[in-house]
């Protein structure tokens, strides 16, 4: 079949190309092969097969082998072993009718002697040469004896001591001995084969005859050839057929995924082709089913959102249009208030404050209904975190030094910018440093930059109340609040650190928080270096390190902690 | 003489209490409630500068804004209710110098509308040359040759501040400063829109700018860095 061993070369080909590519690849072949391994499943399902019949073919050949030279040898020793009988008997009835007619002389006995082999050489048959040796059995005296004789090829040094010792038995039965002959082109398998020969007036000789079993070990040799090249063909067409299979069942396979990748990446309206009736095409049929309705909840959760952000950006403008006007009146009869009474004047300074409150609240609650509708986005930037912290904390000195708390920064070397929402992260850094000067109890806060290959991450610390694990778990809830009987310094909404939360969720980082009670608090924002990222590593870690400073630098007397002080991370989920 | 302000905006309330603000003050407010009217309103009372809120009836504020843009380099300072990205890029590309977000103060109104009235550099030479343009310091003009390119008075005031010192990279920060006359952070994307903009015009090819260069991580800087 001419064309499928065309379209087998082609696949033969492509297969050695894509292991050529993969073996001659800068790193070493052995890490290649493994990825390629790893990576095509062709490639797999073909090694696999082709090992496994490579495996089959060779125990199946080598059984064969083993089987048809073990018969060779059977037969050719069955033929030796025949052959030789009758040699035996040949020599043993001339020398027998000899003497049964005259006396034997020295000279007769030589002549019988010389007539006996050529008569066992006329006899044999065998292919190959047959060589042939006469040998006195030693230990004898008799009045007469006989040269030993020996054709000129014959091996002497092949017939062992033990070989002689069983012909001199003479128990009647042929001996044999496997042995290896030297011949022109390396050695040869032969066989030994001896009797005795009983001489009359000599005594015992021992008639040794070696066949050449080359032929046989051609004939063999010539089999396992063929059979290894067969298995070898077989082997090679089994692994293109695997391949073809392959390829046919896997190439469906690999559209619907790549396909799911171009619909994973935002081609909503990419489909299979669907062809025919099997299960492939089936495949492809559910395949776009799914996407059909992936795609329509899609447009239809965007739709939502679309609704939403309007809906968050309606109602933005309209509370806001209204609390400006009353902003400004406020404001003007703010600055005018020295001139009121008493009573005028106080009013229009609560009025002034409260809306202050109620603008902030305003803002973060719709800054939380943002994220709640999905429509935040990052606006990214190289910025230097650490100069950013430098204004952040500079921005909250005053508020710090009016309940005597100082604040510290300890920025550690290292990558200096990353790519983060400046805006953002400023407000972070806002919520954690008010925070920790708020419930700082006017004791040293301390903030703390770090950053890795991977992420930056900024600590702030304070040596505060503090919080049980109770409270731990539930400062980042919304309008949670620790003691609702504290006074509040800097009149936060309590959204505040769900808004932080969300603005490093947003990042791809985290916050973590460590507290205990009496001893403070620590937050660790911990941001990704790169846009699009999650931070996988910590910069700096939740826990301080400080405890002997800890004491030293809040003298205060810490209450007994009770239990082990809670630590936790935030989980950071999509978006 | 006391500078006209136009103030746009469709809520008479607010419009009304905007008067007062910009009165007290000393500026004298005109007003248009209606976005289709603000252009005419705009042609009528010839103002020093334009406040405008972004969500109008008849016609949207960013338009009115893109058309004011069409035919006088007059300071617009967007009111806007939306602190939103894409709401607040979206003014500024259409021209807008500057934004307020709603709720604000009046002192933070007043400032913003002073800050775009006066120019905010007094520069020592009356020619400065960055690449090949010349800028005449004193007529408000850039000349490319004996082409004359026009700039609003807030992007001649951006690239006058950058040629001034050529050698200079000036952050963001100091940008918002210098040109806009913040004195506490505010948000970069204002310096980000102008030079996009400046660049839009100036550079013969503003995806390879040769005349307002970025700095990366720091900011800009008149000229290449060569």
């Amino acid at each position: 079949m001419p064309a499928a061993r065309g379209a087998g070369a082609v696949t033969v080909e492509s297969v050695s190309a894509a292991l050529r590519r993969a073996w001659l690849g800068r790193r070493g072949w052995p890490s290649r092969v493994a990825g390629f391994w790893r990576s095509s499943l062709e490639f797999r399902t073909v090694a696999t097969t082709v090992v496994m019949a490579g495996l089959g073919a060779t125990i199946i050949g080598t059984t064969i082998s083993v089987s048809i030279g073990a018969n060779l040898y059977d037969q050719r020793r069955d033929q030796v072993q025949s052959e030789s009988l009758r040699a035996t008997l040949l020599a043993q009835s001339i020398f027998d009718s000899a003497t049964a007619t005259e006396d034997a002389d020295q000279v007769e006995l030589d002549s019988l002697q010389n007539e006996a082999q050529s008569a066992i050489l006329a006899s044999t048959s065998s292919p190959g040469g047959t060589s042939i040796a006469i040998l006195r059995t030693p230990g004898q005296t008799t009045a007469q004896t006989i040269q030993a004789i020996a054709s000129p090829d014959f091996p002497a040094d092949q017939i062992t001591p033990e070989l002689r010792d069983q012909v001199a038995a003479d128990t009647g039965a042929l001996a044999l001995q496997p042995v290896s002959l030297r011949g022109p082109g390396g050695d040869a398998p032969g066989l030994a084969v001896g009797s005795t020969l009983q001489v009359p007036t000599a005594g015992q000789y021992e008639l040794y005859l070696v066949y050449d079993l080359s032929d046989a070990q051609t004939t063999l040799s010539l089999m396992q050839r063929t059979l290894a090249l067969g298995s070898l063909a077989l082997v090679v067409l089994i692994g293109v057929v695997t391949y073809v299979v392959v390829r046919l069942v896997v190439g469906p396979v690999r559209v619907a995924a790549e396909t799911s990748e171009k619909i994973a990446a935002g081609q909503l309206d990419q489909r299979i082709p669907e062809k025919g009736q099997d299960v492939v095409a089936t495949l492809g049929r559910s395949f776009n089913g799914m996407a059909d309705a992936m795609q329509k909840q899609i447009s239809q959760l965007a739709e939502l959102s679309r609704v939403q952000q309007r809906f968050v950006s309606d109602v933005s403008h309209e509370l806001r249009t209204p609390l400006t006007t009353i902003r400004l009146a406020g404001d003007v009869l703010y600055d005018q208030r020295a001139s009121f009474t008493p009573t005028a004047a106080r009013t229009t300074e609560l009025l002034h404050t409260q809306v202050d409150r109620f603008e902030v609240l305003l803002a973060d609650l719709l800054e939380i209904s943002r994220f709640d509708a999905g429509a935040v986005e990052l606006d990214l930037e190289s910025t230097r975190v650490v100069g950013l912290v430098d204004d952040v904390v500079a921005e909250f000195e005053p508020l710090a030094a009016e309940v005597g708390s100082t604040v510290t920064i300890d920025a550690r070397g290292g990558y200096l910018e990353a790519d983060v929402d400046p805006r953002r992260l400023r407000r972070i850094l806002r919520n954690l440093l008010g925070n920790a000067i708020e419930h700082g109890e006017g004791r040293p806060v301390e903030v703390e930059v770090d950053s890795d290959e991977e992420a930056v991450a900024v600590a702030v610390r304070d040596h505060g109340v503090g919080m049980t694990p109770a409270e731990a778990e539930r400062v980042f809830d919304r309008f949670w609040r620790a003691d609702p009987s504290r006074r509040r310094t800097i009149g936060g909404t309590g959204l505040g650190l769900a808004i932080s939360l969300e603005d490093a969720t947003l990042h791809g980082g985290r916050i973590d928080l460590w507290s205990r009670p009496g001893e403070g608090s620590r937050f660790v924002v911990t941001l990704p270096r790169e846009a699009g990222t999650t931070a996988t590593t910590r910069p700096l870690a939740a826990e301080p390190d400080d405890g002997a400073r800890a004491g030293a630098t809040a003298p205060g007397p810490p209450e007994p902690t009770s239990g082990e002080p809670w630590s936790g991370t935030t989980e950071v989920h999509g978006g | 003489m006391t500078p006209r302000i136009l103030v746009v905006d469709d809520d008479p309330a607010l419009a009304e209490m905007i008067g007062i603000v910009l009165r007290a003050a000393d500026f004298e407010p005109h007003f248009c409630s209606d976005g289709s009217a603000a252009v005419d309103a705009f042609r009528n009372s010839a103002p020093d500068l334009v406040l405008l809120d972004l969500m109008l009836p008849g016609m949207d504020g960013l338009a009115v804004c893109a058309a004011i843009r069409a035919e006088s380099g007059v300071p617009v300072i967007m009111l806007t209710a939306k602190g939103d990205t894409v709401d607040v890029v979206a003014g500024l590309e259409a021209g807008a110098d500057d934004y307020v977000v709603k709720p604000f103060d009046p002192k933070e109104l007043v400032a913003r509308v002073r800050t775009r009235l006066r120019p905010s550099s007094e520069p020592t030479t009356d020619v400065l040359t960055v690449g090949d343009l010349r800028l005449d310091v004193a007529a408000h003009e850039v000349r490319r040759g004996d082409t004359v390119i026009a700039l609003t008075p807030l992007e001649f005031e951006l690239l006058l501040a950058l040629a001034s010192k050529p050698q200079q990279v000036f952050t963001r920060e100091m940008l918002l400063e210098q040109v806009w006359g913040y004195h506490y952070k505010a948000d970069t994307r204002l310096v980000n829109v102008h030079v996009q903009r400046l660049r839009a015009k100036v550079e013969h090819d503003p995806d390879a700018p040769r005349i307002v260069t970025t700095v990366r991580g720091v900011g800009y800087r008149a000229g290449s860095s060569a």
